[in-house]
């Protein structure tokens, strides 16, 4: 069964996407923070990671370059799902490529919340297969 | 001499009067000549002659009684008179007359001129004696006007001054009182001067030290600003700032005055400004609120979805879970509109006898079972030596209820794995006139950042969790009870919030009864 790993500060989303993840036949995981999600990711190897971005501790901006910069986990496809929009996210990827030398790749996809959950499952569907 | 002085002579006998009317003359007087006292009184009267020469034995009036009648018509008049020898009766009677000057007959040209030079010096004298005190008396007018002014001056300067301007005498009573003070105070002047004293119009405590200082010299100074209420003829507590002084002579106190500032306009301003800032803060926030409400639908909606998703395949456990995610959103709505109302609302502190250390106690055991799920303990370490005093123990329970949940959240965002979390709740009754709060933790902590914007907007670190309320509103019920908060963080170590609030002591709630307080 392929493994989804659900990174989000709030319980709502984490519920229900962990519900939409469970439907469409996949097991879902589920991480508060950055510091945890990246624990997770080495432990459990997901197949796909719905990443939020605003989260304490560690955000998802630092979570997503940890993990496209790491060599065995780069390839992992995220879905960004986060209520900040989708143009600043990809003007702060610019900005940060450009501050840290390094062009990071694109995630698979970048949802605004509110999610709908058909949406949702249909990119992992497409995704994961 | 520029014009020529004249000269009355009288005398029955013709020849005299040619000879020294002639002689006279030549010595440059206007000479008048009578032959008898009546018609020299009556040529004196037209003619007021200066100096006058009478001969005493005359048919008819005598020169004494000329000489009496002169000198009730001209004082100043020098009357000569021409004795025959050995008349020493008349001469005394002519002194006690104030005759100026005898001379004896026959007359001697040398006499003559002597006593009509005595007769001239005594005139001019007179006359610069006269000019002296028409300028002395003209200074002293003078003098009394520039007083006058001076004090018309010093009077308006009174008169005009916005503050109240109070002066008492050496006894306490009030003999100055402007309409600075009558604005403040209340009582018309005329109820006031002379009628009312310092015990009477001043507060206690400003009373008994200016007593103090009217009966010794030295002791007391009233000089600095200070805060005082005073109470008012209709018995409003008027909050003033206050300067007084003890006025002294040479040697003595002279008496006392007091100035004072009306303080209502600038304490309503602060009160409007607070209200403005508040105003400012919900609208720069507006946004804030918008993005948590949007969280929020976000997490009905999702609840919705699961609802139906369970209604349709008729799955208890979809049914389940998004039931309670409707419910726990709701809950959000609700302590959102709750910290709202309260934010906005304008609340007076509802002082009540109470102890703080009940109350902080209460809110502990609020707090404990939650706290204990998360492994946190809450410590209590409340002042043995606190008493009940009056305070308003609603909007204190509220602060520290919203102090000790938010010290639980450092808690549980602290990442720290190893720590032993610990939440302190530490009362102490303070020496001066105010009880202290500390709710403390070894959470996570703030940064500057995060500490500078604590109490400016609807800032939350809870990400969806906070609505950004709770410290502005643990703010707002501090400044509404006078208090003050403060907060002391270090990242990783954790955060110490102080409340200080002031106690009432009177025995009831409400307005203060007359009296010495000072806000």
């Amino acid at each position: 069964m392929k493994k989804v790993l659900i990174v989000d500060d709030d319980v709502d989303v984490t519920t229900l996407v962990s519900k939409l993840v469970e439907r469409s036949g996949y097991k879902a995981m589920v991480a508060k923070n950055g510091v945890e999600g990246m624990d997770k990711v080495r432990e459990d190897k997901p197949d796909l990671i719905i990443l939020d971005i605003l989260m304490p501790k560690e955000s998802g901006i630092r979570m997503y370059r940890e993990l496209k910069t790491d060599d065995p986990l780069k390839d992992i496809p995220v879905i960004i799902l986060s209520a900040i929009a989708k143009r600043s996210f990809f003007r702060s990827q610019k900005v940060l490529d450009e501050f840290a030398g390094q062009s990071v790749p694109e995630p698979e996809a970048y949802i605004e919340k509110p999610e709908e959950p058909e949406e949702l499952i249909e990119l992992m569907k497409k995704i994961l297969g | 001499m520029t014009e020529m002085a004249k000269l009355l002579i009288i005398d029955d006998e013709e020849g005299i009067r040619k000879v020294l009317t002639v002689s006279l003359a030549s010595d440059g007087y206007d000479v008048l000549a009578a032959a008898r006292g009546e018609e020299g009184i009556e040529i004196f009267k037209k003619e007021s002659p200066s100096i006058v020469l009478t001969d005493i034995k005359m048919p008819g009036m005598d020169g004494i009684e000329a000489l009496k009648q002169i000198k009730t018509l001209n004082p100043d008049a020098e009357v000569i008179m021409i004795t025959g020898h050995g008349d020493m009766d008349s001469a005394i009677e002519a002194l006690k007359l104030d005759a100026s000057d005898f001379l004896n007959k026959p007359i001697k040209a040398e006499a003559l001129a002597v006593a009509l030079k005595r007769a001239e010096e005594r005139i001019a004298i007179r006359k610069k004696l006269k000019a002296y005190t028409d300028d002395l008396e003209n200074m002293v007018r003078m003098a009394t006007e520039e007083v006058k002014r001076r004090s018309d001056f010093q009077n308006k300067l009174i008169t005009s001054s916005n503050d109240a301007i109070i002066a008492t005498d050496e006894k306490g009573d009030i003999v100055i009182y402007n309409n600075g003070a009558a604005r403040i105070f209340g009582y018309p002047r005329s109820e006031i001067i002379r009628k009312m004293n310092i015990d009477s119009l001043y507060p206690q405590a400003i009373a008994s030290e200016f007593r103090t200082g009217l009966k010794r010299r030295g002791d007391v100074d009233l000089s600095e600003w200070r805060e005082v209420a005073i109470v008012a003829k209709d018995g409003e507590v008027v909050p003033t700032r206050f300067s007084g002084f003890i006025l002294y002579g040479e040697d003595e106190v002279m008496g006392s005055v007091g100035f004072f500032r009306d303080l209502r306009e600038i304490k309503r301003l602060q009160q409007e400004l607070i209200k403005s800032e508040r105003l400012a803060a919900t609208g720069q926030t507006v946004a804030g609120v918008a993005h948590y409400v949007k969280n929020i639908l976000f997490g009905l909606k999702g609840g919705v979805y699961l609802v139906n998703l369970g209604l349709k395949e008729n799955e208890a456990d979809s049914l389940k879970t998004g039931w309670d995610m409707l419910e726990r959103n709701m809950g959000r709505i609700s302590d959102l509109v709750l910290d709202l109302l309260e934010y906005s609302r304008e609340r007076k502190p509802e002082y009540e006898k109470c102890s703080p250390n009940a109350i902080a106690n209460e809110v502990c055991g609020l707090m404990e079972a939650s706290a204990k799920e998360y492994g946190i303990e809450i410590i209590r370490d409340f002042d043995p030596s606190m008493r009940e005093v009056l305070l308003d123990p609603k909007g204190i329970h509220r602060c520290l209820l919203n102090l000790v949940s938010n010290a639980i959240d450092a808690c549980l965002f602290d990442p720290s794995e190893e720590k032993k979390w610990v939440v302190r709740v530490k009362t102490i009754f303070e020496n001066d006139g105010t009880v202290r709060f500390e709710v403390s933790d070894n959470g996570s902590g703030m940064d500057e950042e995060v500490e500078k914007k604590l109490f400016t907007s609807f800032f939350s670190t809870k990400e969806g969790r906070g609505t950004g309320l709770g410290l502005l509103n643990t703010q707002k019920i501090v400044q509404e009870h006078g208090g003050t908060i403060a907060v002391n963080s270090q990242p990783g170590k954790g955060s110490t919030f102080t409340i200080r609030l002031p106690y009432r002591n009177g025995p009831t709630q409400g307005a203060t009864a007359k009296g010495g307080h000072q806000s």
